[in-house]
């Protein structure tokens, strides 16, 4: 216990030195006028005025999170079951998925602006993110099951199905969830970079508008913001794991 | 019916690939056979293809050459008809479950309603009453593998296969659980294979004991054990026991091989 609380207290430590070092960088201007300190940041986060504005960029860029993040969720998980299950298919998905992931996300977003749209592009390019780690952390968590617990359940006359209902589910379990923690991140990216090639409105958009205006303290507002949910993902997920983890030990 | 062995291993050659094309004979020419209600035990040097011959019999593996048969019938057909029950070195609990769900999974991998009162005798009969919502990892070595032996009993199978359950034991305990297998299977008298390289676990459980040699595995002796069912741990301190203990122990080690 005073282990984590030290470690805890460390953590406080740097993470309001780092504060401390942004603020005074900004306010001594040693890196120019494109380093705002940070009470100017939190400033205009806070100001009555911009918070539609903010709150508006913030609504549709979480709900592309979500819809993106749901759908690729459930397609990455399914398709990795899809091939744990039907032996012939997991080449040829495994194949399909490395040659989907190796597009790099800023060459497709123009390709999926003319195929589903400003709207869409979010979206799709975080559920593309969330599919292949899901189906990656899928398939190897579904695959870890040791060889033990399989002729056991071979013994006892067990089928494939169940199999995989009474082990391989829930043995992979940590794995999948690991894999929706690193798949946040991801799709949030995603989601940025799907807006930067025109969404309507979003974070992403913000961050494009106050830069090419040279809006400084806005555009740090955006980024600020875009991190703060990247890490509050992270964190919640986190604890899931850990959950999930306890539970299966 | 009466004259066919429950379990009948014949002229049994098994082969596996190793990486590289080459060929591994684990087993050559292997025959046995045990009476129904019989506790045959399978004695050898690590790796000389014992545990092989439990998994020919659990039809996790197919025979290269020769017959295994159960009852007459192919052993795969043992394991579909849920009339099978194992226990391994690896007690292989699922984790997340408690010691009572753990005993009543082959229920639901069989899927037949749990017989929550068998579950609950069979508890009582490995002694770990009192632990049924315990979880593996708050369980000793010893408890672990007792839940392995109660979940192999569960739905009362016509064939037992052990393979080293006691494997993982320092040597206290796995005295302990000795006697208290012999307890339990005198209770059920389940046709039983049990594969170790213990000696005395050898003699002090079975009816028969089957001498391998290693490498590859081939049988070198079989022996009949001579003493009187139900068995008090006291044989083990007897003459006889001994004797026969010197004897096994020479022949899994003839002078010849010594290193």
């Amino acid at each position: 216990m005073t282990e984590q609380r030290k470690a805890l207290l460390l953590g406080s430590l740097g993470i309001l030195g780092f504060l401390a070092l942004w603020e005074a960088v900004g306010q001594g201007r040693w890196l120019g006028l494109s380093w705002p300190p940070l009470s100017a940041v939190l400033a205009l986060l806070a100001d009555e005025n911009r918070q539609p504005l903010f709150a508006r960029a913030l609504g549709a860029t979480l709900s592309s999170l979500g819809t993106g993040y749901a759908i690729g969720w459930a397609a990455g998980i399914g398709a990795a079951v899809l091939a744990h299950l039907v032996a012939p298919l997991r080449e040829g998905l495994e194949r399909t998925n490395a040659f989907i992931h190796a597009v790099p996300s800023v060459a497709l977003a123009p390709l999926l602006i003319l195929l589903v749209g400003r709207e869409g592009t979010p979206a799709t390019l975080a559920a593309l993110n969330t599919f292949f780690i899901l189906y990656v952390s899928t398939a190897s968590g579904l695959g870890a099951t040791q060889p033990a617990l399989r002729d056991l359940v071979q013994v006892l006359g067990g089928s494939r199905w169940t199999r995989f209902i009474r082990l391989d589910l829930p043995l992979s379990l940590p794995t999948v969830v690991s894999g929706m923690r690193l798949a946040a991140p991801s799709a949030l990216i995603g989601v940025i970079i799907g807006e930067w090639f025109g969404a309507p409105r979003g974070l992403g958009v913000l961050v494009i508008n106050a830069m090419q205006n040279f809006q400084i303290p806005l555009l740090w507002s955006a980024v600020l913001l875009a991190v703060m949910v990247s890490l509050s993902l992270f964190a919640i997920l986190g604890a899931l794991h850990r959950g999930v983890v306890a539970r299966l030990r | 019916m009466d004259a066919q062995p429950a379990i009948a291993v014949e002229g049994v050659t098994k082969r596996f690939r190793l990486e590289g094309g080459r060929e591994f004979t684990a087993l050559d020419d292997v025959s046995l056979s045990l009476a129904e209600g019989e506790f045959v035990t399978l004695l050898g040097p690590s790796g000389c293809g014992k545990s092989t011959i439990l998994r020919l019999v659990a039809a996790l593996e197919e025979p290269s050459a020769g017959r295994v048969a159960v009852e007459g019938r192919p052993p795969a057909e043992l394991s579909r008809q849920h009339r099978l029950g194992v226990a391994f070195q690896d007690h292989a609990l699922l984790p997340w479950l408690d010691v009572a769900s753990n005993i009543a999974l082959p229920f639901k991998v069989a899927g037949m309603r749990v017989d929550a009162e068998r579950v609950a005798g069979l508890i009582r009969l490995v002694g770990l009453s009192g632990f049924e919502k315990a979880r593996p990892r708050q369980l000793s070595g010893g408890m672990r593998q007792r839940v392995a032996i109660a979940r192999a009993l569960v739905l009362k199978p016509d064939v037992l296969l052990l393979d080293e359950p006691f494997g993982a034991l320092d040597a206290v305990t796995r005295r302990g659980m000795n006697i208290e297998l012999q307890r339990i299977w005198t209770e059920q008298r389940t046709t039983t294979l049990l594969v170790t390289h213990d000696v005395g676990e050898a003699l002090f459980l079975s009816d028969r004991i089957v001498v391998l040699s290693g490498r590859p595995g081939r049988v070198v002796r079989v022996v009949d054990v001579p003493f009187e069912r139900p068995r008090h741990p006291s044989i083990m301190r007897s003459d006889l026991f001994h004797g026969m203990s010197d004897d096994l122990t020479e022949a899994l080690h003839p002078p010849a091989e010594l290193p």
